[in-house]
């Protein structure tokens, strides 16, 4: 038998062994769980009041990504050497996915140039937000636990983008930002005329002109939606399979018989969903905006 | 792990999920437009800057590469040539020795011929001459002899001119030949 098949064999044996331990110890008993509400895990609870501007745990995220996206990129900067050692080569590969994929492929290179500071930044600091949800942090308030007397808020997955209020104004932005650009390109009126698509007249014009117009707004909706129902989605499902459905439905080892789901779900999550998603909806503000200054 | 200590939550609805906040729309906005900022001012220019000078130090190894290819070439096909020119230039000075030395050696021939003859000549000149001045002297030898044994017999003298001319009769009867070279009879 070989290494590895010993190595997997056991793990699987250890796995089985704990959810019959798991049920003998506490059967396949429910009791009804009446505290534990799942979306309570993505509840703002309001740390520091400040009038609308409170920080929650949200703004701390997004003040923790802020300051990781421009410290990282700050501090890796400073260091740019002709002979890239293994970080700086892998920045590298981000800065021309973000210069040469997202920007310069949807838009013309003066454009791009003008466009990238905007697009690059849109990308890392969404990238950032979804990254560092998927790091244990203790930030659920709701929950506590007592370390040496401290109540510390327990250790909880969250991501500030899987709040909508965060993809709704960075879509916002993008909103604005291409319909402006398309204004400015073809002026008010000639923006307004691009919508339609050219040799249609008449009723056919006007129904077209409300369809573009109404798939325009879409735009806002999808891109906003897209992210925040990807990562939103991915950490519930992590937490349902990680312990969340075995505390609703009251079933120990269920918990337990859920955790490798839970495991490969995050994996997942982490390896794929974030950085495609920020990839996503940098490439897609990238295509509106570039869309908009060249209009059919 | 640490013990959780559930704290009475009260239920809520969902409905908070979807409801945008205000507050922190405004944190978003506000922290992306920090992020811009300073990566569009000191970050990305930066990072692009040390792209661009790579590529640029790139394509200056590669166009020096490409030059000093280029040179090395010229200079090998400079040395093929410079080679072809020596080889050629060795073949010939080859060519030219071997020729001078024939010539030399078949010179040297002759003249070691010509030498050659030249001293058998001479000694045979030499010995022509020694052979005569020889036969010369046993004649005047033989005929002082012949005189002195004359006078013996006949007990008389004579004349000088007499002597000479019976002499010159009585050699003339002998045969010098043995001694003479070939042919060559007084």
């Amino acid at each position: 038998m070989s290494k590895t098949k010993k190595i997997v064999l056991g793990v699987f044996a250890f796995y089985a062994l704990v959810f019959v331990a798991l049920i003998l110890i506490y059967g396949i008993t429910q009791h009804k769980n009446s505290e534990f509400q799942i979306q309570n895990e993505f509840k703002l609870v309001n740390w520091v009041s400040l009038g609308v501007l409170s920080i929650n745990r949200a703004v701390v995220y997004l003040i923790l990504a802020t300051i990781l996206t421009i410290g990282t990129m700050f501090w890796i900067s400073r260091r740019m050497q002709a002979r890239p050692n293994r970080v700086q080569t892998a920045v590298e590969v981000i800065y021309s996915l973000m210069r040469d994929n997202i920007s310069r492929g949807n838009m013309p290179d003066s454009m791009a140039a003008k466009w990238f500071p905007f697009l690059g930044t849109l990308f890392l600091f969404i990238w950032y937000c979804n990254l560092i949800g998927y790091l244990p942090l203790p930030t659920n308030s709701e929950e506590k636990f007592t370390l040496f007397g401290a109540h510390i808020p327990a250790f909880a997955l969250y991501a500030a983008t899987a709040n909508i209020s965060v993809p709704l104004v960075l879509a916002l932005v993008v909103f604005v930002a291409f319909n402006w650009v398309g204004v400015r390109a073809q002026g008010p009126l000639g923006y307004l005329k691009s919508l339609v698509p050219s040799g249609v007249g008449g009723v056919g014009a006007f129904v077209l002109g409300i369809l573009e117009g109404v798939s325009t707004l879409m735009r806002l909706l999808s891109l906003t939606i897209r992210l925040w129902a990807n990562i939103f989605s991915g950490h519930i499902i992590i937490l349902f399979m990680t312990g969340g459905l075995a505390v609703i439905l009251g079933l120990q080892a269920l918990g337990w018989f859920a955790l490798p789901a839970g495991i490969i779900i995050y994996l997942f999550e982490l390896g794929l969903v974030a950085t495609l998603q920020a990839f996503i909806f940098a490439t897609l503000a990238a295509i509106y905006i570039g869309g908009a200054a060249s209009h059919h | 792990m640490p013990a959780v200590s559930h704290l009475p939550v009260a239920a809520s609805s969902g409905s908070f999920l979807i409801t945008p906040n205000v507050g922190l729309m405004i944190w978003t906005l506000l922290l992306f437009a920090i992020s811009m900022y300073i990566l569009g001012r000191w970050v990305f220019p930066r990072i692009s800057e040390a792209l661009d000078r790579r590529q640029h130090a790139i394509e200056e190894s590669i166009d020096h590469a490409e030059r000093v290819r280029h040179q090395a070439d010229e200079m090998l096909e400079e040395y093929r040539e410079r080679l072809r020119e020596a080889r050629a230039q060795a073949e010939q000075i080859i060519e030219r020795a071997r020729k001078s030395a024939e010539v030399r050696e078949r010179e040297t021939m002759e003249e070691t011929q010509k030498r050659r003859e030249q001293l058998m000549e001479q000694t045979r000149r030499d010995i022509e001459s020694e052979t005569r001045r020889a036969i010369q002297e046993i004649r005047r030898e033989v005929a002082d002899l012949t005189v002195m044994a004359t006078e013996k017999v006949t007990r008389k003298v004579l004349d000088e001119e007499d002597q000479r001319r019976l002499i010159e009769e009585a050699l003339g009867d002998l045969d010098f030949s043995a001694l003479a070279p070939d042919g060559d009879r007084d």
